[in-house]
């Protein structure tokens, strides 16, 4: 179990992290989302007494980081898959990391059979593609067997296979009543690998829910409708609570409205519609509704699906 | 009692556990630094080739002083008169850095730049690499990484250097003998050598360690040591020059001046004696491993 209590970092005079209150249970895997630079590695950084908070304090199963006996055997972190010497061959990292803590070399040897570095564990970790290296940092995470697991951006650069083995992982960790701490930017990863979200932007918590809670609290339901009198239907359905997008001629996007009561409307005034597809709202949306104002980073070519929901919001 | 651990540890963990539930103690820090000191090929080069170095400029030193005594002998020869060693010695004058005794520590400045810079690599190649991360969550406390490194370094250090002062002097022995030299390991000083040379140049390398740790950066504080120990010690030769009495002091001073007293015998008039030498120079050794700890401790990584 992770605790934090009001952390906060400030650096020259910003708050890269302020004020974060937040509780990581054990027995699931909680994701911790957000933005490029909303201060979720700063948040794991701290977690692992790496930087120093400016404020607040956070706890692992009960203790500051430092304060734990046998540290690696309590957490097991992937902070930066390049946090290994570039000279040093994998087995020797993992060897002289075990070594502290008087891991045997067959925890060794089953770590890298685990990651799947057995051809390469001779070699240096400086000629370690970001895949390779991933799996390096996950091995060494893995290494004290530790209660808890915090892994910024595990999937970064790991190939589907690999993408496919870590979402396993943890699901398998977590059900055997392991913390899992889990950070990323990719909602569609979170999206299958989540029980719980914490969403960060800015520096401050905007959510902190099970994962379905999220995507079903933000936004209503919404209806694709294929239409060949798109304007036509489009003045029809517009009314009390219910909004009508047309993203193309002949495609509207309604909310506040079910298929029933749209095709009931069209069919009552003799509209053509050949399509009427109910939309279900992903975790993407969900994200994109919860930090549109806390993205630090706004790129400004309108491409992509933040760009097409601020248009389409802006065009209403 | 390795495989009883094992076993034990098998037998109590049906589920996965093969990890163990060790802690972290200071001998296992010490382990693990080892284990990246020598799993480093650079590293066990370098440190071969100090070693062979340290020997070769020893060798080097013995040559020179062989010819040269060679030569004078040779001419009072030829004019009809027999030079003993005793005479060889008396047409030095003192100071003049004849002392056959300190011939184990011909090759020591090599030792310094390579062996005090490997100090500044051994973590100022941590934090460029990120390794740094990885160690210190392996080791939250950060001191005892610091203090195993310390010690390793250290260790390393004088044993490479007594070995090459013991090979030195036994190139040496053998050729000066053969002169008429009274040279064994019973002559004033010898003992001192070999044995105290290590020292300074272990000390050497917690400079370099602490320069590594303050600087974070390897160019920085290889630049610093070498400054420190060869730059520094050129420019308070020039020092004397200027007048008054107060700058002719100062030089014995600096790092490689006090270190350089240390390894020198027997008092000599206007210089502090070898044991002040020695005090001065451990106190600049404190003076960087202090402030490098306490940083340590701090910072952000």
């Amino acid at each position: 179990m992770i605790e934090a209590k009001g952390l906060t970092k400030v650096y020259g005079g910003k708050a890269a992290v302020g004020g974060v209150s937040f509780t990581v249970q054990a027995g699931q895997v909680t994701g911790f989302l957000g933005p490029n630079g909303a201060g979720k590695s700063t948040t794991m950084r701290m977690v692992m007494g790496l930087d120093r908070p400016t404020s607040g304090t956070v706890t692992v199963n009960g203790l500051p980081y430092a304060e734990h006996k046998a540290p690696l055997h309590e957490v097991g972190a992937l902070l930066d898959a390049k946090a290994v010497h570039t000279s040093r061959s994998a087995y020797n990292h993992l060897l002289a990391m075990a070594a502290t803590h008087g891991i045997p070399k067959s925890r060794v040897n089953e770590v890298i059979e685990m990651t799947g570095l057995e051809a390469v564990a001779k070699k240096k970790a400086g000629g370690f593609s970001l895949g390779m290296g991933q799996r390096l940092g996950i091995a060494a995470a893995l290494l004290g067997d530790p209660q808890t697991l915090i892994l910024d951006e595990p999937v970064n650069g790991l190939d589907p296979e690999g993408v496919l083995w870590v979402r396993n992982l943890v699901r398998y960790l977590a059900n055997q009543g392991k913390t899992v701490f889990l950070s990323s930017h990719l909602m569609s990863e979170m999206a299958q690998t989540a029980d719980h979200l914490i969403v960060i932007g800015r520096g401050r918590i905007i959510a902190d829910a099970p994962v379905q809670q999220i995507i079903a609290g933000t936004r209503q339901a919404r209806t694709l409708v294929r239409t060949s009198s798109a304007s036509q239907l489009s003045a029809l359905l517009a009314g009390d609570g219910v909004k009508v997008d047309q993203s193309e001629t002949e495609t509207l996007e309604v909310t506040g409205m079910d298929s029933r009561q749209i095709a009931q409307v069209a069919l009552e005034n003799r509209v053509l519609v050949y399509e009427l597809t109910p939309q279900h709202s992903s975790l993407e949306d969900a994200y994109f509704d919860l930090t549109k104002d806390e993205v630090e980073y706004h790129s400004h070519l309108a491409d992509g699906p933040a760009g097409e929901y601020a248009s389409a919001t802006a065009g209403k | 009692m390795t495989t009883m651990t094992e076993t034990r540890t098998r037998a109590r963990s049906t589920a996965s556990s093969t990890a163990g539930t060790g802690g972290v103690t200071f001998p296992r820090v010490l382990r693990s630094e080892w284990i990246k000191l020598r799993s480093l090929m650079s590293t066990r080069i370098l440190l071969l080739l100090t070693l062979v170095a340290i020997i070769g400029v020893g060798g080097l030193a013995v040559l020179i002083r062989y010819t040269y005594l060679e030569n004078m002998a040779r001419t009072a020869r030829d004019q009809g008169q027999t030079m003993t060693p005793e005479m060889m010695e008396k047409s030095f004058p003192p100071g003049s850095g004849f002392d056959l005794y300190n011939l184990p520590n011909a090759g020591l400045q090599i030792g310094i730049l390579v062996l005090g810079s490997l100090a500044v690599l051994f973590i100022s190649s941590e934090y460029a690499t990120g390794m740094i991360r990885s160690t210190m969550n392996a080791v939250p406390r950060r001191t005892p990484a610091f203090l195993a490194k310390a010690i390793l370094l250290a260790v390393v250090s004088y044993v490479i250097t007594t070995v090459a002062a013991v090979a030195t002097f036994l190139i040496a022995m053998p050729v000066f003998q053969g002169l008429g030299f009274d040279l064994d390991w019973s002559t004033d000083g010898v003992l001192y050598s070999v044995f105290t040379g290590g020292l300074y140049v272990a000390g050497v390398a917690l400079i370099g360690l602490s320069l590594g740790t303050l600087l974070r950066n390897s160019a920085g504080g290889i630049t610093v040591l070498v400054g420190m120990f060869f730059v520094l010690s050129i420019a308070s030769s020039f020092m004397t020059l200027i007048p008054g009495e107060f700058w002719k002091y100062v030089p014995q001073y600096i790092p490689s001046e006090a270190g350089g007293r240390f390894l020198s015998i027997g008092h000599t008039d206007g210089v502090i004696d070898p044991w002040q030498g020695g005090l001065v120079f451990l106190g600049y050794v404190v003076l960087f491993l202090v402030p490098a700890l306490v940083v340590l401790k701090k910072r952000d990584v």
